[in-house]
């Protein structure tokens, strides 16, 4: 008897369709300001922002850093605050899903933190931290922090009931059970956190250098917007934007690896 | 101790009583099952069954009584209990071998021991070829076979099944119960074997407890001394299915 997986292949729609929204967008969007409909004071055509796409590589002026040091000082900071938020919310939140002592201890006060938007968090930061880099990766850690927490408890409280009765009568440890049975189950919550927290952290960052920095993309919308280049504002959501998706379909790529078994 | 066979007693369970709040459930219900014994357990709908199995296993406690293990008290930490559900019990990110091996890893059983158990194992039940394969790529029958073979993998003290089989289609149901009895017979395990299907529990087992109507105690118990393998039209095997229907019914 042999076993052999079946290769799935994409409709073609799959394929063409995307490319078809995606050109139909961008073209869209140049008409409308190439033909005046909207202002180019307004809003950038995708032709001018690939202008001063090509011009910022090399050109620190007038903000200052060309745009690689823009976008690794960005990057630099939504890493170290996101990779921060996975190393603590992650263990916190499986952990008070399955140990009662921990979620009577720690939920109270994450209510209590979570509704307070981490941009609230910045006039605090700038006393503590001042405006270097510490006080943005709080604000990000912050924001990546709670979908974590969620999440991994969300995940852990899904595991299916009898699998822990099942481990129960073979003797298992709660601490066998939380390794063996809770973790893996909430692995697919774990990887949505990973993409939410991702999110949240990349969307704070912007906000965390509109208000306090001198280097970085959210910086670079910021500058855009004072000296009236809403060319310069659209490169720095768009590097933005391209970012965040790379990383985001890296992750993707990763949670199909290592969930192979648990896709149905 | 020792029972018809002269095979000494392994379990023992003492005036198990459960009760929820007023609902008196169990009755102060005694039995022994000898070692290597298979044992039927058949009851009405609703008798309680499975809260039974849950005392037995001590998943839920109990209200008054026991059950024993060569004269303990029986703890799943220290006593190798398995218990195959109904419902697939399949760990999803574990392939069939891992999955097979999980009861004897919580049991921490040596690395060389597992190993030539798990060979021994996924052989005898024809889980061989698919032992790298995930839950989700084999069908609703093995998922069944990789519980069972999970269950014996670990030599248990007692072996528990609550209607294994119920989910699945009468032709494999009897495929799958010689492949119980061949397992049980190499593996000369002690199994209670919980069902409401009469003609299995004839099929299988070497003794039969009848249950009563809640408040659940046993009404009686019938001895099924036929050779193997069974047949179905046997009119020993006719009878004994007769006998334990008059028991049993309660319309």
């Amino acid at each position: 008897m042999a076993y052999e997986s079946v290769k799935v292949e994409k409709p073609l729609s799959l394929i063409l369709l995307p490319i078809l929204s995606v050109f139909t967008f961008f073209s869209a969007w140049e008409l409308i300001v190439d033909t005046g409909i909207v202002p180019s004071t307004m809003l950038a055509a995708p032709s001018a922002v690939i202008k001063l796409f090509l011009i910022k590589l090399t050109d620190p002026n007038p903000d200052g850093a060309i745009l690689a040091a823009h976008a690794w000082t960005s990057g630099k900071e939504a890493f170290i605050g996101y990779l921060l938020s996975l190393a603590f919310g992650l263990p916190l939140g499986l952990l008070m899903g399955w140990f009662t002592v921990v979620r009577g201890l720690a939920r109270p006060i994450f209510e209590l933190i979570r509704p307070i938007p981490p941009i609230a968090w910045i006039p605090l930061t700038i006393f503590w931290f001042g405006i270097g880099i510490e006080g943005k990766v709080f604000i990000i850690w912050l924001g990546g922090v709670v979908p974590c927490v969620i999440n991994a408890f969300v995940g852990v409280r899904m595991t299916n009931p009898t699998l822990i009765q099942m481990a129960r009568t073979y003797g298992a440890s709660d601490w066998q059970i939380f390794v063996q049975l809770c973790i893996p189950s909430a692995l697919p919550m774990v990887f949505g956190a990973l993409q939410i927290a991702l999110v949240c952290c990349w969307v704070n960052l912007v906000g965390a250098e509109l208000l306090a920095a001198d280097q970085g993309l959210g910086y670079l919308i910021s500058m855009g917007r004072r000296l009236a280049l809403p060319d310069m504002v659209v490169l720095g959501m768009v590097c933005v934007g391209f970012v965040g998706a790379v990383i985001g379909y890296a992750i993707e790529r990763l949670e199909c690896r290592l969930l192979a078994g648990i896709r149905r | 101790m020792t029972d018809y066979l002269g095979r000494r007693n392994k379990i023992e369970v003492k005036n198990l009583t459960r009760r929820f709040g007023d609902l008196l459930v169990l009755d102060h219900i005694n039995f022994t099952v000898a070692e290597g014994e298979f044992l039927a357990i058949v009851g009405p709908t609703g008798c309680g069954k499975t809260t039974f199995l849950n005392c037995l296993s001590k998943l839920i406690p109990t209200s008054e009584g026991d059950i024993y293990v060569d004269g303990e008290v029986a703890n799943p930490k220290k006593h190798n209990l398995a218990f195959v559900f109904q419902e697939p019990t399949c760990l999803p990110w574990r392939t069939v071998r891992d999955n097979v091996a999980y009861g004897m890893e919580v049991k921490h059983f040596p690395k060389d021991r597992i190993e030539k158990k798990l060979n021994d194992i996924l052989n005898m039940v024809g889980l061989a070829d698919t032992a790298n394969l995930f839950p989700n790529q084999v069908s609703a029958s093995m998922m069944q076979r990789i519980a069972v073979s999970r269950a014996f993998a670990v030599d248990p003290d007692l072996l528990m099944m609550d209607e294994p089989y119920g989910q699945l289609d009468i032709k494999l149901r009897y495929y799958l119960e010689d492949e119980l009895i061949k397992l049980w017979q190499t593996l000369k395990s002690t199994v209670l074997f919980v069902t409401h299907n009469i003609e299995e529990a004839v099929y299988v087992a070497e003794r039969i407890l009848v249950l009563s109507n809640k408040p659940t105690h046993i009404k009686a118990e019938v001895l099924v001394d036929l050779p193997r393998p069974r047949s179905l039209i046997d009119p020993k095997f006719v009878e004994i299915r007769k006998q334990v229907t008059e028991l049993i019914r309660w319309w």
